[in-house]
């Protein structure tokens, strides 16, 4: 009997354990796989394989029975899912229902999940921008949050890493707020967005419009051949997953390039309960996880446990990873975990038309979207009432304007030969959200989920700071779209909650102090060493940028860290 | 395969009964043959197909079926009764009877009465966004006059434009 039970325990034990499989899972995925560790990924959904897993991935607008709406049951089902752009007749299955995966919102909240291997990489909007020490120093010379514990110089040899694997296309700006990288060749803004980059460019000192910054393969090279991806074929259907790679995601990328090592076991539908601390041994020895299906619990052992679960997931599972040590979940001896949460605030946009430039439209797809507007408020100094800033998106195009009144061969005349309308131009706001005690996630104590574990609380809302900000991003939007004789310039401040930013970060922040912070600088428990946690739980501010390329380099950063300390028996 | 649409074999069809599977709402076939021929008329045949022949109809009581609010199904089927007073009141004819001309008159009329009940009115605006909608989005539009393409392959900012 003892013996079968040794057996089991060795089958069950591993090098490194990874919860979950996005985009930072994925990461840790292929560095652990390739310096050769026996390495488990635990992902809660349903397995997704690069291109066989797309169904509706080469299906055209016709072919969908609502061409591409929501059945209005569905909607219904499901509120809050239902405000994600994505989530439409062609990319819902990759999305989280809101019925079988319940929350609790003391504040509302859009919680927009996708659980499946993958995870949302495969939806996720691709824009990749690197931090500068303008976002890493922002908290310690602005007083908020904690000082982070990291600087750019060490994240900087990071990002190429990832850059270079993960193919990002962008020009070298030469921009000291946004850090040049590793890039394949950008994707060209437009007539209309050039004329703005000019304008902006003649009438502002330090505002700049550029090139998107995005993950896709605008010119593979040979590492991204390697990977069996292929150049980006602009189709823009990205949500439905790539069959040719264009973009990044775990699916297309990192998980196939870390099972061809023979080192990776990917388990899907395993739902981690949590992170198990052995009392007697005074560490982490592994990761307790309920079947998604016959709901039986089953142990995982490893030396090293990476937990990606994605930013309020990880949260949970901390908490929920309760000891005689830990009494108030792991690494939780300061009260702060769960704490501090923060999001970006996308809250406004603008849109208008340009009269000018008629002679141009577009012809085919652009993948990065259009522009990107770097945070240009309160960078080198302090300059407005609220503190931090937003980047910005913008983007123009032009679209068929059909008169579409009367009937008959006019009206059919009119919509099939519909002349093209004056550029649109739109930009929204992605501002800069300051972490707070009182903004935070912790447990219910009373609601669980089909799988036993505790629901989440979720606590978030926007403060002053995020009203006068969004003021002034409608307010310099404005006359910046004004200096370029744009007409019918309309804002729109109707906003949305926090959450459907889907970048929500932060409640196991890093920093300096053991009593202010969960992790250190190696994105590593303060008070369990073999814990690291790599995703968006990380994250003491937000700054504006996109974050998922920084989690991709603090995880890449983070099981260099680990193995190195693993091999000096640091880590055991 | 019209518009994506499942159509059940003729053997299975009920006499009277609607050509597609519907879940939420109950449409007969002289119903249906009237949104054919209202579709018909805002988007008739020329040198390429009408409506009709692109099964536009149907869509739009997919549509109608799977992503409208219940208040919304029961004006617009009401509409369509209303509709069918409505046009024999003006020309002692059902419509199917009327000239394209008649036709045409008939609906252009409605689009401009500001005064025509909220039943007819639903039914008509709905019919006509989606019968707009689900022409342009029809496999033979897409695929020869409006071309969409699944895998462009291109991005040009600095295209030409025919300035008007």
């Amino acid at each position: 009997m003892s013996n079968i039970n040794i057996d089991a325990a060795k089958a069950n034990t591993f090098d490194a354990i990874i919860i979950g499989s996005g985009i930072s899972g994925g990461w840790a995925a292929k560095e652990f796989t390739e310096k050769g560790l026996k390495t488990l990924v635990l992902e809660r959904g349903r397995d997704v394989q690069h291109i066989k897993d797309y169904p509706t991935t080469n299906m055209y607008p016709y072919e969908f029975a609502h061409k591409g709406e929501v059945e209005l049951a569905i909607k219904k089902e499901n509120p809050i899912v239902s405000r994600c752009y994505a989530f439409r007749e062609d990319a819902m299955h990759f999305m989280v229902k809101d019925k079988e995966h319940p929350y609790v919102q003391e504040k509302p909240f859009d919680w927009i999940r996708g659980y499946q291997v993958g995870g949302k990489s495969l939806l996720w909007a691709r824009q990749t921008q690197r931090w500068s020490d303008f976002d890493f120093e922002g908290p310690a010379r602005d007083d908020f949050a904690v000082d982070w514990p990291i600087r750019y110089k060490d994240i900087a040899p990071w990002y190429s890493y990832a850059e270079k694997f993960a193919g990002i296309s962008g020009n070298r700006d030469g921009l000291s707020e946004l850090p040049d990288g590793e890039f394949l060749p950008a994707f060209p803004l437009n007539a209309a967005e050039d004329y703005f980059k000019g304008v902006i460019k003649s009438k502002y000192n330090n505002r700049h419009v550029i090139s998107a910054r995005c993950a896709h393969l605008s010119k593979p090279n040979q590492i991204h051949l390697d990977q069996g991806r292929a150049k980006c074929q602009n189709r823009i259907l990205c949500q439905r997953g790539c069959p040719f790679g264009g973009y990044f995601s775990s699916n297309a990328s990192t998980l196939p390039w870390a099972a061809k090592t023979g080192h990776l076991t990917l388990k899907p539908f395993s739902v981690v309960e949590s992170v198990i601390y052995d009392d007697a041994k005074g560490k982490v020895t592994g990761v307790r996880v309920v079947d998604a299906h016959t709901k039986v619990t089953t142990e995982y052992y490893a030396k090293v446990v990476f937990i990606n679960a994605g930013a309020l997931n990880t949260n949970l599972i901390l908490l929920n990873s309760t000891s005689k040590r830990f009494p108030h979940g792991l690494g939780n001896d300061n009260g702060v975990l769960g704490k501090y949460v923060a999001f970006h605030n996308y809250s406004a946009r603008i849109s208008a038309e340009y009269d000018g430039l008629k002679q141009f439209t577009t012809d085919g797809r652009n993948p990065a979207g259009g522009g990107y507007i770097p945070r240009f408020r309160n960078v080198f100094k302090q300059e407005t009432n609220f503190k931090r800033g937003y980047a910005a998106g913008f983007s123009a195009g032009r679209y068929s304007e059909s008169n579409t009144d009367g009937v008959g061969p006019g009206l059919k005349n009119s919509l099939l030969h519909a002349p093209l309308g004056p550029w649109e131009v739109g930009s929204h706001m992605m501002g800069e959200t300051i972490p707070k005690e009182s903004n935070f996630v912790s447990l219910s104590s009373e609601k669980k989920d089909d799988w036993g574990i505790p629901q989440l609380n979720i606590s978030v809302d926007y403060d002053e700071n995020d009203a006068l900000m969004k003021k002034d991003y409608i307010e310099q939007l404005t006359e910046m779209f004004t200096e370029a004789g744009f007409k019918n310039i309309k804002p729109n401040i109707e906003g949305q909650s926090p959450g459907l930013d889907i970048h929500e970060m932060g409640g196991a922040r890093m920093g300096h102090d053991p009593k202010t912070s969960i992790l250190n600088k190696w994105n590593q428990l303060h008070t369990c060493p073999n814990v690291f946690v790599t995703d968006g739980a990380c994250m003491t501010s937000t700054s504006t940028q996109n974050p998922s390329l920084t989690y991709m380099a603090l995880t890449a950063r983070a099981v260099d860290y680990a193995v190195s300390a693993m091999s000096k028996g640091e880590i055991a | 395969m019209a518009g994506g649409l499942a159509l059940l074999p003729s053997c299975l069809k009920e006499a009277g009964k609607s050509t597609i599977l519907l879940k939420r709402i109950s449409i007969n076939l002289d119903q249906e043959n009237l949104l054919a021929e209202v579709a018909e008329t805002m988007i008739p045949k020329t040198d390429t197909p009408g409506a009709r022949e692109l099964n536009v109809h149907l869509y739009v009581l997919k549509m109608l079926d799977d992503c409208y609010e219940e208040t919304d199904q029961k004006k617009f089927i009401a509409g369509i009764e209303q509709f069918n007073d409505h046009v024999y009141d003006k020309t002692t004819k059902s419509f199917n009877k009327l000239s394209v001309l008649q036709r045409q008159s008939i609906l252009t009329e409605l689009e401009n009465n500001k005064k025509i009940s909220p039943e007819l009115a639903a039914f008509y605006t709905i019919m006509k966004q989606r019968t707009i909608k689900g022409y342009l989005n029809s496999q033979y539009v897409m695929t020869n006059l409006v071309k969409w393409e699944l895998v462009p392959g291109r991005y040009n900012g600095y295209f030409p434009a025919k300035t008007a």
